[in-house]
């Protein structure tokens, strides 16, 4: 007998009578679906990786002629990081090691095709490395690339749930709780290599919501209690009508307020009457001065007003009637930065108008009177000593964008009073001022937001808008095991 | 010392007990009660242990009972990671408490969980992370565990130390309600009648069996008897109780997996009627 012979039978007494043993009564194992994996002679195990516990798992699961005829796929610098712990993984396991980033070293894929013409089986993770606990990560295209040179292999995907409770990647201290395995029915697949990685990782994320569906859950807050959308865009983007469009659509899952030239609430896509509050009487009244102005300094002061109370209108409304979402149309705060750039005439730094949005927005109280960035907009002096200072960053921004000439021609179009400032001219400065805010925000303050091309039809604008929306508060609840 | 007769009767239970299960084994078909009759081994397995061999291994049994269910019950309910140092906490005043037992310290015993595991968890929890968020959720779930499958458990264990005779009274009297129940639900629908079914049809069974069993227990029969009628409304009670935390942990009663519920659906009767039935033999006869 020679020494491979002996040590592959070691590792088979040490697999059943060890390790099988001590994970089925100390951790506690339950398996859906054996027989999906029973009946293969070889294939190509594909798992979520969240925990050092998932191999063993998986190995807890084959047949015990499969021990010595299965290798799961790991890297090899991860591993050498301790001699002892490399020394032990490779005996218990034999692992195909990859070195990553080394092409000079030839095919990546050799040593995995060196096992899979043995007709070994062979276990990947195709998350790459262990995400975080009970997420999801995206597959890498690794195993599209590997799959799609063995179009004939079966593919088992296993979903693993349990290990990121009892030793996450955080954790060192190992404790017992149950382990739920589901294992997959197998699957040929055959395309590009992106569209099995893509088919792969849909099929996992199957088997994860249907382990997560029977999870208990701790009831959350409603997740999106204070959130907000702010639609901005020079006039004539159609920003109004978008955001009507997006307060309709939303409201079939909560309920709505939109705070536009009117205040209105949204119920299951209906508008809802709602005791009218006074301070949204005293904007309309003050709004309606401003659109009727005749110079940009009759303007300033009333649309100033109308901002302020539009703002204060975001807090009456969550006191009030506490919506799901609170769509706005025009931001107080990020209309007020724009307007900075519009009336100076002159473009400020990116930074000190992060820093200036900042300190209208109350998120950096610390900032001294004596901070270069009051010298370069006085007006926050007054702004601060006024107690203004606490205006509502929205969490998401939709900037519509559009060409100022074409927005000249849909205000000719809706035939209404042209207010003093929808020039070409000053659309255009606007414009730019915006797209500055926007890419400010966006960089400085870290506030999701999506530039979406106004020109095309609004039904568009608003399909895309809400796909971005979606990206970021998904529907129910984003923190399952899959967030996609 | 054990009489001849008690020693028949504990081995003749506990082989035919075994049968059943060894069965079960070789013919895994579903079987009526399948997994309470390993839990009903389990207890019986610490009684007759404890009888033959010593009372520290008994305990030992009725310590991994527990440690079974907390691990089962943790892994059911949704904690934060940062709360694993609180479960650990958890986990290790199952030993603690019965080693309270072992020694016969009924003073620590009676407040090891709910003083010092009690303030021991919240401290745990919070020296885990610095989440804020849930964290009286995750204190609340943690202790409440603790003190369902544990400490309630735990008072077999001390009725151990007392005489084997009265946990087999106990865990027979409740055994007897399950099974009535299970019976009762399956056939009678409406809600007063099933109630009823429950409450009244095992009343007979346990007297009979309290009386029976008061002598070799040392329990005077007028308070065997009265132990008799007790268990049943409060086998009840845990029942309703442990059904309800089963429908908030997501546990349908028709698709219990291991490790999904099945073990808080055997031991859920328990809950109310161990610590009672100790309280009760301990205040009076004690």
């Amino acid at each position: 007998m020679n020494a491979s012979v002996v040590s592959s039978m070691l590792r088979k007494v040490v697999h059943l009578f060890l390790l099988r043993p001590v994970l089925k009564l100390v951790f506690g194992v339950n398996i859906v679906g054996r027989e999906h994996l029973d009946a293969l002679d070889q294939c190509i195990i594909i798992a979520n990786h969240n925990s050092h516990l998932d191999m063993l798992l998986l190995f807890h699961l084959l047949r015990s002629s499969k021990i010595t005829m299965t290798h799961p796929v790991a890297e090899q610098v991860y591993f050498s990081r301790s001699r002892i712990i490399y020394a032990v993984v490779d005996f218990l396991f034999r692992p195909i090691w990859i070195v990553r980033g080394h092409p000079e070293t030839g095919d990546p894929f050799g040593g995995i095709k060196n096992v899979l013409d043995q007709g070994h089986t062979i276990i990947v993770f195709p998350e790459g490395t262990r995400g975080k606990p009970g997420r999801l990560e995206h597959f890498k295209s690794g195993i599209g690339r590997l799959v799609s040179q063995y179009p004939a292999l079966p593919i088992v995907p296993i979903f693993l749930s349990g290990p990121e409770r009892s030793l996450p990647k955080t954790s060192f201290l190992l404790l017992p709780f149950w382990n739920h395995v589901i294992i997959g029915p197998p699957q040929t697949y055959q395309g590009s290599h992106r569209d099995i990685t893509r088919f792969l990782e849909g099929i996992l994320i199957g088997l994860s919501c249907s382990e997560s569906a029977r999870r208990h859950k701790r009831r959350k807050k409603k997740h999106h209690a204070t959130a907000s959308i702010a639609f901005l865009g020079i006039d004539g983007s159609g920003k109004s009508t978008v955001s009507r469009a997006i307060a309709e659509k939303a409201s079939e899952d909560d309920s709505v307020c939109l705070i536009s030239d009117r205040l209105v609430f949204y119920d299951r896509g209906h508008p809802r009457p709602m005791q009218p509050l006074v301070s949204d009487r005293l904007r309309i009244l003050i709004g309606d001065r401003a659109k009727k102005a005749d110079s940009l300094k009759s303007y300033k002061i009333p649309k100033l007003a109308e901002l302020l109370l539009r703002d204060h209108l975001y807090h009456e409304v969550r006191r009030w009637y506490d919506p799901g979402l609170i769509v706005m149309d025009g931001s107080p705060l990020l209309n007020m930065a724009a307007w900075v750039a519009l009336f100076e005439n002159k473009s400020p730094g990116r930074s000190s108008l992060a820093k200036a949005i900042g300190i209208m927005a109350g998120q950096q109280r610390d900032i001294t009177p004596t901070d270069p960035v009051f010298k370069e907009f006085p007006e926050l002096i007054q702004f601060r000593r006024l107690r203004l200072d606490k205006l509502v960053m929205p969490e998401l921004i939709v900037l519509i964008d559009v060409n100022p000439a074409v927005a000249c021609r849909r205000i000719e179009c809706r035939g209404a009073f042209r207010q003093v400032h929808e020039t070409e001219d000053k659309l255009a400065r606007l414009r730019e001022a915006y797209r500055l805010v926007c890419a400010v925000v966006g960089e400085h303050l870290h506030v999701p937001v999506s530039i979406i091309d106004g020109e095309q039809a609004l039904d568009d604008v608003a399909a895309r808008a809400l796909d971005f929306i979606h990206g970021v508060f998904p529907v129910n609840g984003g923190d399952d095991a899959s967030t996609h | 010392m054990l009489e001849s007769a008690h020693i028949f009767v504990l081995l003749g239970a506990f082989g035919g007990l075994s049968l059943i299960v060894c069965a079960r084994m070789v013919f895994p078909r579903r079987l009526f009660f399948a997994s309470y009759l390993n839990f009903t081994l389990l207890f019986f397995a610490s009684i007759v242990v404890s009888a033959f061999a010593s009372l520290a291994y008994g305990l030992w049994i009725l310590a991994v009972v527990s440690f079974l269910a907390m691990r089962e019950y943790l892994s059911l309910i949704d904690i934060r990671l940062q709360d694993r140092l609180g479960v650990f906490g958890a986990y290790l005043s199952i030993p603690f408490m019965y080693y309270f037992i072992h020694i016969d310290w009924y003073g620590m015993f009676i407040i090891s969980i709910p003083v010092y595991a009690f303030l021991a968890v919240p401290l745990l929890v919070t020296l885990g992370g610095r989440e804020s968020a849930g964290t009286v959720f995750s204190i609340g779930a943690i202790d409440f565990g603790l003190f369902l499958f544990v400490y309630c458990l735990g008072h077999i264990g001390y009725l151990l130390s007392y005489s084997i005779w009265m946990p087999m009274l106990l865990i027979l009297s409740v055994a007897i309600c399950d099974l009535i129940a299970e019976l009762v639900v399956k056939r009678l629908s409406s809600v007063s009648t099933s109630f009823l079914g429950r409450l009244f049809l095992p009343l007979p069974l346990t007297i009979g069996l309290s009386w029976l069993l008061s002598d070799w227990a040392g329990i005077p029969l007028i308070h065997a008897l009265i132990l008799g009628t007790l268990i049943p409304p409060l086998a009840m009670m845990g029942q309703r109780t442990g059904n309800y935390i089963k429908a908030d942990l997501g546990v349908s009663g028709d698709a219990l997996f291991p490790g999904r519920g099945q073990i808080l659906d055997n031991l859920k009767s328990f809950f109310f009627a161990a610590p009672v039935v100790f309280h009760y033999i301990r205040y009076f006869l004690k």
